[in-house]
């Protein structure tokens, strides 16, 4: 198989975007969406049809060389291995699925064009990080990603708050990528390359003391964009954006950018054992912030987003206890059931007739009960439920912390298990609110696409049976994707341990639910608290950085604004100005527009001439 | 030479001056032309006297093309003058300051 083919793979997607960009308003509705669901479609057969290539340690294919400076040089070249295989064809699939369902979402959508330009995009950026061989490729594809999801995020703009949610998403993540960016140029300073799999290679030359603050700079990237502590509060405003791109963002591109980079360059960050534990560390953290955060949000979309942040955690904790299969195990499932949830709810909301707040919706499983089923299956995965999708890979990634046996890690298994009745609990408490009791709404339903609804039920068999991916021996699988990465298998552990752990987890998630079944099954109206609202408004961390680093920040720009530009640079030049204004108002008034006044100017100066000949023949 | 060339200088200096007080204090358009007309004979005297004191004929055929230029000169201004008188009916120099800064 030629193996330019792969080319084609980001190619079509970036076509299709730019051809509704430039031309989107000038074909008829339906081609535009159909031309965006073209591409990725064809992009997603496109990766089934090189699937092999992947195979044997993956191919190499260049297009050509982007820049070549002494030293540097980047090619327009694209590496396809078994695991950007995988995630480019989840990639792919999934954003295939969600452009199907935008196109039946969007169907009276005044600016469409715009729409699925930078949908198409978006997907573009994504697979230009997923298939790099070189950072710098990376990176033009990690800041398209976050280009695209500020257009998107602020789709709605002539609404300040969407507008500001995109700038928001848009700064935040541009934090972490300062941090990437540092240790690109770091880690092309000290190996004089940026080919992926040379850095990879020679990472064991590196100074050991170098290590350790490179992993800490690209996990900083990686943060930015998955939406870890503490550069995570972008992530619950990007719900300003239409719901297909919330699903697009939580699920296929975007959050699982930075878990992909750490796995990229896996062999370089493990090298460092400091870095890895932060990374679990903050993996850990998170997953237990955006839980219990998660716990009082009122609107569908914010508890969604706060699971994924929750979700990613766990994927982060997975890296960094060392487990690259576990992390893009539950990476993949995450994105069936996530993308699942999403387009489920932005199904539900139009049920509502655009209400978000579930605290007003109820009743809706009478409405819609073939929506109900499958958004139960996306929340049995979400919680981890046993046997779904949901279950084995959050296991897995348990199961990694808890047999390595150290202090940390028993510490991050704690953090995960607990995380999971916390997960149990919310995800309960979203379907018994949204799905139960009678309707609290008073707005009408929506027109509902048939698109809406019949692009859940695959996802849905996906996220259900994700765990077979995966399995680990102990069910009875033969660990495909840890084969598949060519990595170790998860280790073997005494089999009454095993028994215990999932016992253990069966207990918290029954632990979650029945809570949720007790409290939420009839709904009664909850009395505002303080912490309930601290939890509300996710730990006050807006409120934090607004005092501790946007008003000093506002104070100093004002102080440039006021005493350095306007005091400083302006006085000086105006009143130089102005000097220049005052004195030419004298001197104005010798042009009197008089001849003779002029003329006796020439007489003065003649005659002073002539006496300074004068005063020369004499001396 | 039957007038000393010393005196011919003083009257020229004389008549120039003349002329220049005339541009400068006089405030009729016409007076101003007329000192101007002054001052350039002035300076034709010179070249006169001083041709005739180094025997070379250029200083005449200065003075020859100076009256041509004169002339020309004095019809231009004496028809803008005009041309001035009708615009604002008058010849008063204070008049026409539409060049003041």
């Amino acid at each position: 198989m030629d193996s330019r083919l792969l080319l084609l793979l980001i190619i079509l997607p970036l076509t299709g975007g730019v051809l509704n960009a430039c031309f989107g308003c000038r074909l008829p509705r339906q081609m535009r969406a159909l031309l965006a669901i073209s591409s990725v479609l064809a992009s997603f057969v496109l990766t089934l049809i090189c699937w092999p290539l992947a195979a044997d340690g993956g191919t190499q294919v260049t297009l050509f060389t982007w820049l070549k400076s002494s030293g540097l040089q980047a090619d327009i070249g694209l590496f396809f291995d078994p695991l950007a295989a995988s995630m480019t064809l989840m990639v792919t699939g999934v954003a295939s699925l969600i452009h199907i369902y935008a196109a039946g979402y969007m169907e009276y959508e005044e600016d469409q064009a715009r729409f699925f330009a930078l949908l198409n995009l978006f997907v573009f950026a994504m697979l230009c990080i997923l298939l790099a061989d070189n950072l710098l490729l990376l990176f033009l594809g990690w800041e398209g990603v976050g280009f695209c999801s500020y257009g998107l995020i602020g789709f709605w703009y002539q609404k300040k708050e969407n507008a500001l949610a995109g700038r928001k998403a848009f700064i935040v993540t541009r934090i972490g990528d300062l941090f990437f960016t540092i240790a690109l140029l770091w880690l092309f300073a000290l190996l004089g390359t940026v080919n992926i799999a040379e850095i990879n290679l020679r990472a064991t030359e590196l100074d050991p003391l170098l290590i350790t603050p490179l992993v800490l700079l690209l996990l900083g990237g990686a943060c930015g964009k998955s939406a870890q502590l503490p550069l995570m509060t972008w992530l619950p405003d990007a719900m300003a954006g239409p719901t297909p791109v919330s699903a697009l963002i939580h699920a296929a591109t975007m959050v699982t950018a930075g878990v992909y980079l750490l796995c990229r360059l896996f062999p370089l960050v493990s090298l460092s054992s400091v870095g890895m534990a932060t990374i679990a560390c903050i993996g850990a953290a998170t997953a237990l912030y955006a839980a219990s955060c998660a716990l009082e949000q009122r609107e569908i979309k914010r508890v969604l987003a706060y699971s994924t942040m929750s979700q990613i955690g766990y994927m982060f904790m997975a890296v960094g206890v060392g487990s690259v299969a576990a992390a893009i195990n539950h990476l993949l499932v995450h994105a069936f059931f996530k993308a699942l949830l999403f387009m489920g709810a932005g199904a539900l909301i139009h049920l509502a007739g655009g209400e978000n707040d579930i605290f007003k919706m109820g009743g809706l499983k009478q409405k819609n009960p073939f929506l109900f089923w499958l958004f139960l299956i996306g929340i049995l995965c979400l919680a981890g439920a046993p046997l779904t999708g949901g279950f084995f890979s959050k296991d897995a990634i348990l199961l990694t912390a808890f047999s390595r046996g150290d202090g940390l890690s028993a510490i991050l298994w704690g953090v995960g298990v607990f995380t999971a009745g916390l997960t149990s609990f919310y995800s309960f408490r979203l379907l018994y609110l949204v799905f139960f009791g009678d309707y609290r709404g008073d707005k009408s339903a929506h027109h509902l696409s048939p698109l809406l609804i019949w692009t859940l039920p695959l996802l849905a068999l996906l996220g259900l049976f994700g765990g077979l991916i995966n399995l680990p021996h102990f069910y009875g699988g033969s660990e495909m994707l840890s084969h598949w990465l060519g990595v170790a298998p998860a280790l073997e552990l005494p089999l009454p341990t095993e028994i215990g752990l999932l016992a253990l987890m069966t207990l918290f998630f029954v632990a979650g639910w029945l809570p949720a079944h007790l409290f939420y099954r009839k709904y009664q109206p909850e009395a505002e608290t303080p912490w309930r609202r601290f939890l509300l408004q996710g730990w006050r961390f807006d409120a934090l950085y607004e005092r501790v680093i946007l008003q000093p920040y506002r104070f100093v720009a004002n102080f440039c604004w006021i005493g350095g530009d306007k005091a400083l640079i302006d006085g000086v030049i105006e009143g130089i100005g102005r000097t220049l204004l005052h004195w030419g108002g004298y001197f104005r008034q010798l042009a009197t527009g008089q001849v003779s006044f002029y003329l006796q100017g020439f007489a003065w100066g003649l005659l002073l001439m002539l006496g300074w000949l004068l005063l020369k023949a004499v001396t | 030479m039957i007038v000393p060339f010393h005196h011919l200088l003083v009257l020229a200096t004389l008549l120039f001056l003349l002329g220049l007080m005339a541009v400068l204090v006089r405030r009729n358009l016409i007076m101003i032309l007329i000192g101007v007309e002054i001052m350039l004979n002035a300076a034709g005297l010179v070249l006169v006297g001083a041709s005739a004191l180094w025997q070379q004929i250029d200083g005449q055929v200065l003075v020859i093309f100076l009256m041509a230029l004169t002339s020309a000169e004095v019809s231009i201004s004496l028809a803008m003058v005009v041309y001035l008188n009708r615009r604002k009916k008058t010849v008063d120099v204070r008049a026409f300051d539409e060049l003041r800064g």
